[in-house]
C-alpha cells in the first residue's frame, strides 16, 4: 500500500481493514500465551487432589498395616527413614527460599518419594490397594511432570538426579517386618507433609506469578505496513 | 475374515491344479502379487509366470495364458506378454470389493487348464477420525469417542493413544463391536494435561486424528448428588429446604447445580435460577411455594466453570410445605324449600369445598353463623358442605368460613331475603355457547354493583328430574364456563342469578348444549286428515331426551310407490303441515326428518292412501240419482192412478158378482143386525169398494209355509175339479204372502155380467193333521147359479172367517147356533179385529 501524506482516505481504509480483521487475530486469544500462571494453578490443584487421594489411601494402607499404625495418636520416632526427604523446614528458611530452589526441592523430594512409593506398591497385598497405590503413583508422576512444566515455564533447569541419592528400596533382611511397616508409615506421613508444604509453595508461587488481569498484548500481524 | 477366505480360494485352486496335473502341491505357475489389497477405483496389474517344466509338459508358453475374473474370460486387450513364461493383465478403475482372478493355459485341444488363482480385495484407506472427545465418569475410567469417517470396506483398527509430556500411556484398542469408542485402562489423573489422539489403520493406510490436549478434570461427568432430602418450615408455609450429599469429586473441584421442582401431580419441571446455585453447597432453600403442597425435587451438578458434563439427575425427593390458613372464602349459596310451615321456612345452605391450592391445608370444619335483624348470632360447626336450618320469614345474614389447622378463611357472606322479597335486577343478554369443549356462559352485568353471581345448571330431561349443580363467580365476572362434568348432546338449563348486598336478583335462564348431535329418534308423522288431493300431516314435538340438540327444522319426504321422493322443509315451530297436489286413490309413503345443527334423523315411514272421491262427492252423485228415481216412480204411480180404469180393463177379466146370484134360503134367519146390510142397500151402493177380500188371519200364529202349500194344493184341486171356479187364491189387496181365501167380486162385473156366477167353496179341512172342530159349511158344488135370495154373502164371509183360529171355536158354535146373539157377545171385538185387518172397502168395517 502506498502511503502518502494527506491521503486520509487511504489511512481510513487501512484502519477499517485492520478493524475488520481484528476479531480474527489469534493473538487476541488470551490463552494463546498463558504464561506459567495456569500451570502453577494446576500444580497447586494437583497437590490438593493428591492430598485428598492420600487421605483415603493412607487410611486404607494403615489399616492394612494394622495396629498400632492405624491408631490416630500413633506417633513413632523416625527410625530407619532417614533417607526420606524431610518436608519440615524452618519457617524463616522456607520464606527465604527463591522460586527456583523451592521448585527444585519439591521436584527432588517427589522424585525420591515416588521411588519409595513404587516399592510400597510391590508389597501391597490386596488388588484394590495396589490399584489405589498405582493410581497415586501415576498422579505423583503427574505432579512431577507438572512441577517440571512450571520450572520450564519459569525458565529454570530441571535438577539432575544425583547418583548417590538414588534410593534403594529393597526389602532386605536388615529390616524387620515392624521396621518395614514403620518405614511405610513414615513414607506416607512424609508424603502428606510434602503435599501440604507443596500446596503452600505453589499457592505462594501462584500469587507471585499471577499476571495483571488487564495485561493483554496486541500482536497485530500488520501485513503490508 | 477375508484372509481366511483368500486362503480357502487358494487352497481350492491348488487342489484343482494338482488334481489336473496329477502332482501334489506343484502348481504349474503362480500369480504375483499373491494376495493383493487395492484401493477402490485404482488400477491393478497381475503377472502369471509359468514354470518351464509345465510349459514343456503341455507344450505351451505365455501366449497360451488366459486370464479369468470371477470365471469370465478377460479380454485379450488387457493382456501383455512380458516374455516366454510371463503374461500380465491390467484392470483399470476397480469397483468390485472382492474378485477372483485366475491364470489358465489353453492346452492341446483348446482345453483350459487352471494354473493359479488369487482373490483381489478392494477398499479404501481410513479417513482421518474427527470429533474426538473424551468424558471422565467420576470414579471410573476415561472414555473417548470419535467419528470414524467414511466406510473403508476393509478391516480397520482404531487405536486411542494418550500421553503426558513426560510419559506415554498404554494404547487403547477398540473392540470390534464398538469401533468408535474406547475406554482407557487407567484412571486419569486430574490437573495434569493429557494429549489424546486416535489412529485408524487398515491394509491401505494409517491415519491419525488431530491431537487433543486437555485436563481430565475438565472432562468430568460427576456422579449425581445423593441422599437428597426435603424439609419444611412451620414458620413459613412457602418454603422447603433441600439438603444433599455432594459427590466425592467435590473435594477436588468446585460444583454448580441445577435444581428442578414440580408439584407432585404436575409433569412440568420448574428450574431454580442457575445463578442461585452456581457455587458448591450442600443445601438450598426453595421459596415462593404454595402452602400445603407436595413438591418433587431433583438436582444435578457439574464443574463450577462449566467445563465437563452435567451429572445425571439425582433421585427425586419430595416434601410438603407447611399449612397456611385457607386463602379463599368458599362458594356459598342456599336453597329454600317452597313449603311453608307455621311461619318457618326450611333453608338449605350449601357451599363448595375449596380447591387444594386454596385450602392451604386440611379443612377441619366449616363455621356457619346466621344473624337475624336485632337478634343474636346462631353458630353452627359443620363438617359437611351443607346445612339445613329452619328460619322465620325474616331476612337473615349467613356467613361461612373454612377452618384448617392454621386458621380460618375469609368469610363468605350471603343475604337470605325475607319471605316477601321480590327479586329484581336480573342479568342481561344472557348467552351460552360451547367453545373448546367447554360450555361458556356470558352475560351483561346489571347496572348495580353485584357481589357475586351464582350459576346453576341441570340436564333437562323428560325422564329424570332436574338435579342442580352450581358454581359461584366473582361480581366482576361476566363470562365463565361451567365447571362440571358436562355431557354432550344433553340439554342444559343454565340459570344465572346476580347476588346483591341485599339479596339475590332475579334469575335468568337459558338452554344450551355442550355439543349437539343428530336426534336419536325421528319424528313420528301421521295423517290428521286425508283428502282426495291433499293430506294434513301432524306430528308431536320430539321429547327433549332424544332431541340431542336444538331442532332447527323438519323435512318431510313423501313419495308414491313408483314416483320420486319429494322433500318439503318445515319450520321447527310447526307440528302440522298440509301436503297438497296429491293424486287421488294413491298410496303415499311419508317420513319426516328432524334436524339439529349437527344433522338429522328420520322417523318411521307412514303410509296413507288418498281416497277416490272427495268427501261429499258420493252424496252429490247419489242424492240426485235417488231423487230422480223417486220422481220417476212417482210420475209412474200418478200415471197408473190416472189411467187405472184403462189398466184394469186390460188386466182383470170380468167376474160375475156373486152377490147378485140367488140360492134357496138355507141359512138361519139373518140377524137384525145384518138387515142394514141388505142386498138392496148393497146394490144401491154402487160406490162401494170394488174389491172385497176376506182375510183369514190366525190370531196367535202365522201359518207355516206348509200351510201355504196345502192351500195351494187345495186351490189346485179346486181348479182341477172345477174349472169355472175362480176368485179363490186370487190376489189379496193387502199382502199376497198371507194365506188368504178371497172372494173377489166386483160390483161392476156383478152388475154387468149376471150370467157368469162364481161358486165359491170354502172348505177348510183340518189344517195339516188337525181335525177342525169347526162345523164347516159346505157349499154345493153345483154350477147352478145361486138364487139371490139363497145367497147371503155376509154369512159366507163370516163362515170363511171361522177357521181363523182355535180360540174362536166357541164363538163359531155360538155364531152357528144363534147368530142373533152376536151383538151381545163381548167377544165381538174379535171380529172387529179380524175385519180391521181387511183391506179398505171391507164390508165388516162398518159392523
Amino acid at each position: 500500500m502506498d502511503l502518502r501524506a494527506g491521503d486520509s482516505w487511504g489511512m481510513l481504509a487501512c484502519l477499517c481493514t485492520v478493524l475488520w480483521h481484528l476479531p480474527a487475530v489469534p493473538a487476541l486469544n488470551r490463552t494463546g500465551d498463558p504464561g506459567p500462571g495456569p500451570s502453577i494453578q494446576k500444580t497447586y490443584d494437583l497437590t490438593r487432589y493428591l492430598e485428598h487421594q492420600l487421605r483415603s489411601l493412607a487410611g486404607t494402607y494403615l489399616n492394612y498395616l494394622g495396629p498400632p499404625f492405624n491408631e490416630p495418636d500413633f506417633n513413632p520416632p523416625r527410625l530407619g527413614a532417614e533417607t526420606l526427604p524431610r518436608a519440615t523446614v524452618n519457617l524463616e528458611v522456607w520464606r527465604s527460599l527463591n522460586d527456583k530452589l523451592r521448585l527444585t526441592q519439591n521436584y527432588e523430594a517427589y522424585s525420591h518419594l515416588l521411588c519409595y512409593l513404587r516399592g510400597l506398591n510391590r508389597q501391597a497385598a490386596t488388588a484394590e490397594l495396589r490399584r489405589s497405590l498405582a493410581h497415586f503413583c501415576t498422579s505423583l508422576q503427574g505432579l512431577l511432570g507438572s512441577i517440571a512444566g512450571v520450572m520450564a515455564a519459569l525458565g529454570h533447569p530441571l535438577p539432575q538426579p544425583l547418583p548417590g541419592t538414588e534410593p534403594a528400596w529393597a526389602p532386605g533382611p536388615a529390616h524387620s517386618d515392624f521396621l518395614q511397616k514403620m518405614d511405610d508409615f513414615w513414607l506416607l506421613k512424609e508424603l502428606q507433609t510434602w503435599l501440604w508444604r507443596s500446596a503452600k509453595d505453589f499457592n505462594r508461587l501462584k500469587k507471585k506469578v499471577q499476571p495483571p488481569a488487564a495485561a493483554v498484548t496486541l500482536h497485530l500481524e500488520a501485513h503490508g505496513f | 475374515m477375508w484372509m481366511s477366505k483368500t486362503w480357502l480360494v487358494q487352497a481350492f485352486f491348488i487342489f484343482i491344479t494338482t488334481e489336473s496335473i496329477g502332482k501334489l502341491l506343484d502348481p504349474c505357475g503362480h500369480i504375483s502379487p499373491e494376495s493383493p489389497v487395492i484401493q477402490l477405483g485404482s488400477n491393478f496389474t497381475a503377472v502369471c509366470v509359468l514354470k518351464e517344466k509345465c510349459m514343456d509338459n503341455f507344450h505351451v508358453n505365455a501366449n497360451y495364458i488366459v486370464w479369468k475374473i470371477n470365471h469370465f474370460t478377460v479380454p485379450k486387450e488387457q493382456y501383455a506378454i512380458l516374455n516366454r513364461t510371463a503374461s500380465s493383465v491390467t484392470f483399470t478403475n476397480i469397483t468390485a470389493l472382492s474378485v477372483q482372478l485366475t491364470c489358465n493355459i489353453l492346452t492341446f485341444g483348446q482345453i483350459e487348464q487352471n494354473v493359479y488363482g488369487i482373490t483381489v480385495i478392494s477398499g479404501l484407506p481410513p479417513e482421518k477420525p474427527k470429533n474426538l472427545n473424551c468424558i471422565v465418569y467420576e470414579g471410573k475410567k476415561m472414555m473417548c469417542q470419535w467419528d470414524p469417517g467414511r466406510e473403508t470396506y476393509l478391516e480397520t483398527n482404531f487405536t486411542l493413544k494418550s500421553e503426558w509430556a513426560t510419559e506415554k500411556f498404554a494404547d487403547c484398542q477398540t473392540k470390534r463391536a464398538t469401533p468408535t469408542t474406547c475406554i482407557v485402562d487407567y484412571s486419569p489423573v486430574y490437573f495434569v494435561n493429557i494429549e489424546v489422539w486416535v489412529e485408524a489403520e487398515n491394509a491401505l493406510g494409517k491415519v491419525s486424528s488431530n491431537h487433543i490436549n486437555f485436563d481430565p478434570v475438565d472432562k468430568v461427568k460427576p456422579s449425581p448428588p445423593r441422599n437428597l432430602s426435603v424439609s419444611n418450615s412451620e414458620e413459613l408455609s412457602s418454603i422447603l429446604k433441600l439438603s444433599w450429599i455432594n459427590p466425592n469429586i467435590k473435594s477436588v473441584i468446585r460444583l454448580k447445580y441445577n435444581i428442578q421442582y414440580r408439584i407432585k401431580d404436575d409433569s412440568t419441571w420448574n428450574q431454580i435460577p442457575p445463578e442461585d446455585t452456581s457455587t458448591t453447597r450442600s443445601s438450598f432453600t426453595v421459596q415462593d411455594l404454595q402452602p400445603f403442597t407436595e413438591y418433587v425435587f431433583r438436582m444435578r451438578c457439574m464443574k463450577e466453570d462449566g467445563k465437563g458434563f452435567w451429572s445425571d439427575w439425582s433421585e427425586e425427593a419430595s416434601g410438603i410445605t407447611y399449612e397456611d390458613r385457607p386463602s379463599k372464602a368458599p362458594s356459598f349459596w342456599y336453597k329454600i324449600d317452597p313449603s311453608h310451615t307455621n311461619g318457618y321456612r326450611s333453608v338449605q345452605l350449601i357451599w363448595k369445598t375449596l380447591s387444594p391450592f386454596e385450602t392451604n391445608g386440611r379443612i377441619l370444619d366449616y363455621e356457619v353463623t346466621l344473624t337475624r335483624w336485632k337478634s343474636r348470632l346462631q353458630n353452627y360447626t359443620v363438617n359437611d358442605t351443607k346445612l339445613t336450618v329452619n328460619l322465620t320469614n325474616d331476612r337473615y345474614i349467613a356467613t361461612l368460613t373454612a377452618r384448617n389447622l392454621v386458621g380460618k378463611s375469609d368469610p363468605s357472606v350471603l343475604t337470605i331475603p325475607a319471605c316477601d322479597f321480590q327479586a329484581t335486577r336480573p342479568v342481561m343478554d344472557l348467552k351460552a355457547f360451547p367453545k373448546d369443549n367447554k360450555l361458556w356462559v356470558e352475560w351483561t352485568a346489571p347496572n348495580e354493583s353485584v357481589r357475586k353471581y351464582i350459576l346453576e345448571w341441570c340436564v333437562l330431561s323428560d325422564k329424570l328430574p332436574c338435579i342442580l349443580d352450581w358454581q359461584q363467580e366473582d361480581g366482576t365476572t361476566h363470562r365463565t364456563y361451567l365447571r362440571g362434568n358436562l355431557v354432550e348432546s344433553k340439554c342444559y338449563l343454565i340459570t344465572v342469578t346476580p347476588v346483591y348486598a341485599d339479596g339475590p336478583g332475579r334469575p335468568e335462564s337459558i338452554k344450551a348444549y355442550l355439543k349437539q348431535a343428530p336426534p336419536s329418534q325421528g319424528p313420528m308423522v301421521r295423517t290428521k286428515k286425508v283428502g282426495k288431493n291433499e293430506a294434513v300431516l301432524e306430528w308431536d314435538q320430539l321429547p327433549v331426551d332424544v332431541q340431542n340438540g336444538f331442532i332447527r327444522n323438519y323435512t318431510i319426504f313423501y313419495k308414491t310407490i313408483i314416483g320420486n321422493e319429494t322433500a318439503v322443509n318445515v319450520d321447527s315451530s310447526h307440528t302440522e303441515y298440509t301436503l297438497s297436489s296429491l293424486t287421488s286413490d294413491t298410496l303415499y309413503m311419508v317420513r319426516m326428518v328432524a334436524y339439529t345443527d349437527e344433522g338429522g334423523k328420520d322417523g318411521p315411514e307412514f303410509t296413507f292412501t288418498t281416497p277416490k272421491f272427495a268427501q261429499g262427492e258420493i252424496e252429490a252423485i247419489v242424492v240426485p240419482v235417488c231423487l230422480a228415481i223417486l220422481f220417476t216412480t212417482l210420475l209412474g204411480v200418478l200415471f197408473c192412478f190416472n189411467k187405472r180404469d184403462l189398466i184394469k180393463k186390460h188386466i182383470w177379466p170380468n167376474v160375475p158378482d156373486p152377490s147378485k146370484s140367488h140360492i134357496a134360503q138355507w141359512s138361519p134367519p139373518t140377524p137384525p143386525r145384518h138387515n142394514f146390510n141388505s142386498k138392496d142397500q148393497m146394490y144401491s151402493d154402487s160406490n162401494f169398494t170394488d174389491v172385497s177380500v176376506v182375510e183369514i188371519e190366525p190370531n196367535d200364529k202365522k201359518p207355516l209355509p206348509d200351510d201355504l202349500k196345502s192351500l195351494d194344493l187345495f186351490r189346485k184341486e179346486k181348479s182341477g175339479t172345477e174349472g169355472h171356479s175362480s176368485g179363490i187364491g186370487g190376489s189379496s189387496c193387502m199382502s199376497s204372502s198371507r194365506p188368504s181365501i178371497s172372494s173377489g167380486d166386483e160390483n161392476e162385473s156383478a152388475q154387468n155380467t149376471s150370467s157368469t156366477v162364481q161358486y165359491s167353496t170354502v172348505v177348510h179341512s183340518g189344517y195339516r193333521h188337525q181335525v177342525p172342530s169347526v162345523q164347516v159349511f159346505s157349499r154345493s158344488e153345483s154350477t147352478q147359479p145361486l138364487l139371490d135370495s139363497e145367497e147371503r154373502p155376509e154369512d159366507l164371509q163370516l163362515i170363511d172367517n171361522v177357521d181363523s183360529g182355535d180360540n174362536i171355536l166357541p164363538r163359531q158354535q155360538y155364531f152357528k147356533q144363534n147368530c142373533s146373539q152376536q151383538e151381545t157377545s163381548p167377544d165381538i171385538s174379535q171380529f172387529e179385529r179380524i175385519s180391521g185387518s181387511f183391506c179398505s172397502g171391507c164390508f165388516w168395517s162398518r159392523c
